[in-house]
């Protein structure tokens, strides 16, 4: 990312060391229920809008930025709610849409990265560092954005930086619909002027404390000593410590990797030779193996699935002691469990290969290569 | 049954069956080796259900019979009898015991019926040949150490075996592999062994016949059928069944167009790799062969315990490589060698290396590298 040079930063021996190249993305979708019930019904759009709750009673769980407007929240309690905008409008949740359209979203990240740490159905840090060349992390923000809307019809805005800190602070810069890029550098400019209950992990009560204590803004938080911060705020001092300076060195965990990948090919006409099966498996290899190459996890399950003329489907596993290596091993796996179909039952009308057990193979841990058997 | 003989010779052949019991079996009959005195001879007989071995020796039977007896005891037993004493194995008491008395000691053994005891019940041997006991330890001892253990690919849990024509002359072939690296040891074939079919002999049975050859010069008589192998060597008779599976196309992962030549003193190279690898890692004992002219750098780096490198003079005039090994792998092959040298041929350190004891030898490794 062009820009200036990393400052150094002021750090104890334990600190660990900044400036360590990372590119995080935090995408976050706009008033993302609210939004969702105003794009699928017209009725509703411009008005402010209320998932959750009822005019009586519960808890508001989503409100849209007309809503907002006045003041209403979400985890507010309808009634609360209705006595700041009493025109707002209830309507129920629709989980299953709202997960429909997660899944799409998440589909748009996985475009760039396997490193997707999803937070809730609406927001995700995205780690891209790999994903492109200089100055991409941005391109790649916009990109999302765009696809995001163009497949969702709703928005959603990010946040660009060199860690999730402030990642996260970056895309609630310019709500809604807003793309706020925090680079090397800035980072610490930026929290010096922010109000400290602005800060991701300072809830009401500690920013209460805080000001107690005479912090404000990112700036008081970064006058303070770790070892004041540690007396009056416990393990989360540290973290303040850090965050005051725009230090974070959380990694983006995918906490749902990605379980298995596959593909498959329906024929139009059944296959019934080896040879025109272990072609016909050639599509899915090539696919499933992009998809290893792409993610850099490796699997050590490969499972063929075989669906017959009369639509009678089975399928066939096998787990090795090692990481798939290499597409020519993958391949051989896949010709294997071919061959233990023989006799076929009857021509072959589909035929699907996937990989599963992935994960990660050790960069540093040199890595026995096997045979293409 | 009664019979008598010489405890020397009964210690020998209970030492040979016994192997095959397993310790743990869930099946008691398995626990035990049949005995028949029939003939003027005492025939001894274990079986694992997969693997048999049966040995014949000259006894003075007083009344012909049979039973079974827990192996392992009784090999223990003979074991510990002093040397050159007889053993009288006794059944004629009707109390389903038999009786062990050897000078003045005295055993009582329990015995499970004879009637009870699994036949392995070759049926018939399509294929026959012979051939010295020594070229069939040859073949097996350089291939036994590549078999698999890895179950999932149970069709590598043992040598292929197999007949192959290869420059115009028929071949017998043992062919091992475990996935990461292959030894294919070839004879002439044997007559008669032209045709047979290819079959893939089992993991045990392959140690139990390494241990069962003594003599090199004596013949072995090769028996085979769809499903099974059977082995007489001498009084000695080993069946077992085949692995029933397809073994896969080893002829693939050979390389032809491997072009940098490497020739090392066979000794001197596996001192040194033994030596840097003292302070590998126990997982993934990696080594690394940087080569350039006229000069090997082994060297090994572990993060944790620090790093180590020695230099080889060696014949090898290609453009530099950088390559990686499983130390131990490395090893195991020249273990196999029978030469001074090692002659290998390499192509990048990705792809599989040629290992022999020169251009052409009879006996071929192909070693998969690791990535360092």
């Amino acid at each position: 990312m062009p820009g200036p040079a990393t400052p150094s930063l002021e750090r104890s021996p334990a600190a660990p060391p900044d400036g360590d190249g990372r590119k995080i993305i935090h995408v976050d979708m706009d008033a993302f229920y609210a939004s969702v019930e105003q794009r699928d019904a017209p009725a509703l759009r411009g008005r402010p809008v209320a998932v959750g709750g009822s005019r009586q009673r519960g808890v508001v769980a989503a409100a849209s930025y007309e809503a907002r407007r006045f003041g209403v929240r979400s985890a507010m309690s309808s009634m609360a709610a209705v006595r700041r905008c009493p025109d707002l409008v209830f309507v129920p949740p629709r989980f299953d849409v709202y997960k429909a359209v997660s899944g799409q979203i998440r589909a748009v990240f996985a475009r760039y990265t396997a490193l997707i740490e999803p937070l809730s159905l609406d927001e995700a840090y995205l780690d891209v560092t790999d994903a492109g060349g200089p100055g991409s992390a941005t391109r790649i923000a916009e990109e999302i954005r765009a696809a995001i809307r163009a497949e969702t019809g709703l928005t959603a805005s990010a946040g660009v930086s060199y860690n999730k800190f402030l990642a996260k602070l970056a895309s609630d810069h310019r709500k809604p619909d807003g793309l706020t890029v925090i680079p090397p550098g800035r980072g610490e400019a930026f929290v010096a002027a922010l109000a400290i209950d602005r800060f991701h992990g300072v809830g009401p009560v500690t920013a209460a404390r805080m000001r107690a204590l005479g912090i404000a803004t990112g700036a008081d938080l970064r006058a303070r000593s770790a070892e004041a911060l540690d007396a009056a705020f416990g393990k989360a001092g540290r973290y303040y410590y850090w965050a005051a300076r725009g230090v974070d060195h959380r990694p983006v965990k995918p906490d749902r990797p990605r379980k298995s990948s596959g593909s498959e090919t329906t024929f139009p006409q059944d296959l019934t030779t080896e040879a025109e099966l272990v072609a016909g498996l050639a599509p899915a290899v090539a696919a499933v193996w992009r998809h290893c190459e792409a993610s850099g996890l490796r699997g050590r399950t490969v499972t063929l699935k075989v669906k017959y003329a009369d639509f009678r489907q089975i399928t066939r596993s096998r787990t090795g002691p090692d990481l798939l290596s290499s597409q020519d091993v993958l391949a051989a796996t896949g010709r294997d469990l071919l061959r233990g179909l023989f006799p076929l039952r009857a021509g072959v009308r589909l035929i699907g290969l996937t990989v599963s057990g992935f994960e990660t193979p050790p960069a540093a841990e040199p890595r026995q290569l096997t045979l293409s058997l | 049954m009664k019979v008598t003989l010489e405890r020397a010779a009964l210690l020998k052949a209970l030492g040979h069956v016994q192997r095959v019991v397993e310790r743990r079996t869930t099946i008691p009959i398995l626990s035990n080796v049949l005995v028949r005195a029939a003939a003027g001879a005492l025939r001894l007989k274990a079986t694992d259900l997969d693997l048999e071995v049966t040995e014949e020796l000259p006894a003075d039977v007083g009344q012909e019979g049979a039973t079974t007896l827990p192996a392992h005891t009784l090999h223990d037993i003979v074991r510990k009898l002093p040397d050159g004493s007889q053993v009288t194995l006794d059944m004629s008491g009707d109390t389903g015991q038999l009786v062990l008395r050897s000078g003045r000691s005295r055993f009582q053994l329990q015995c499970l019926p004879e009637s009870d005891f699994p036949d392995l019940a070759a049926g018939e041997m399509s294929h026959r040949f012979s051939l010295p006991a020594g070229q069939l330890k040859h073949l097996i001892d350089k291939t036994s150490f590549a078999i698999s253990t890895e179950e999932t690919r149970y069709y590598l849990n043992g040598v292929y075996l197999h007949t192959m024509e290869h420059d115009g002359a028929t071949m017998l072939r043992v062919v091992s592999t475990d996935g990461h690296r292959l030894a294919r040891v070839e004879i002439p074939a044997p007559q008669g062994s032209a045709g047979i079919p290819g079959v893939i002999v089992p993991r045990k049975a392959v140690a139990e016949i390494q241990k069962l050859i003594e003599d090199p010069a004596s013949d072995v008589l090769v028996e085979m059928s769809a499903t099974k192998i059977r082995l007489t060597l001498g009084s000695v008779v080993l069946t077992t069944k085949l692995i029933d599976g397809t073994f896969p196309d080893y002829g693939r992962v050979i390389p032809a167009g491997n072009d940098k030549m490497l020739v090392v003193p066979k000794s001197a190279f596996a001192a040194a790799v033994d030596r840097v690898s003292t302070i590998s890692a126990e997982r993934g004992r990696a080594v690394k062969l940087a080569l350039s002219d006229g000069k090997l750098v082994l060297s090994v780096n572990n993060p944790d315990s620090g790093s180590a490198t020695e230099e080889l003079d060696v014949e090898y005039d290609s453009s530099p490589l950088d390559i990686g090994f499983n130390a131990r792998y490395l090893l195991d092959i020249t273990a196999q060698l029978d030469s001074d040298t090692a002659f290998l041929k390499l192509a990048d350190p990705g792809s599989p290396t040629l290992v022999q004891d020169r251009e052409g030898a009879p006996a071929l490794y192909v070693l998969m590298p690791m990535r360092v």
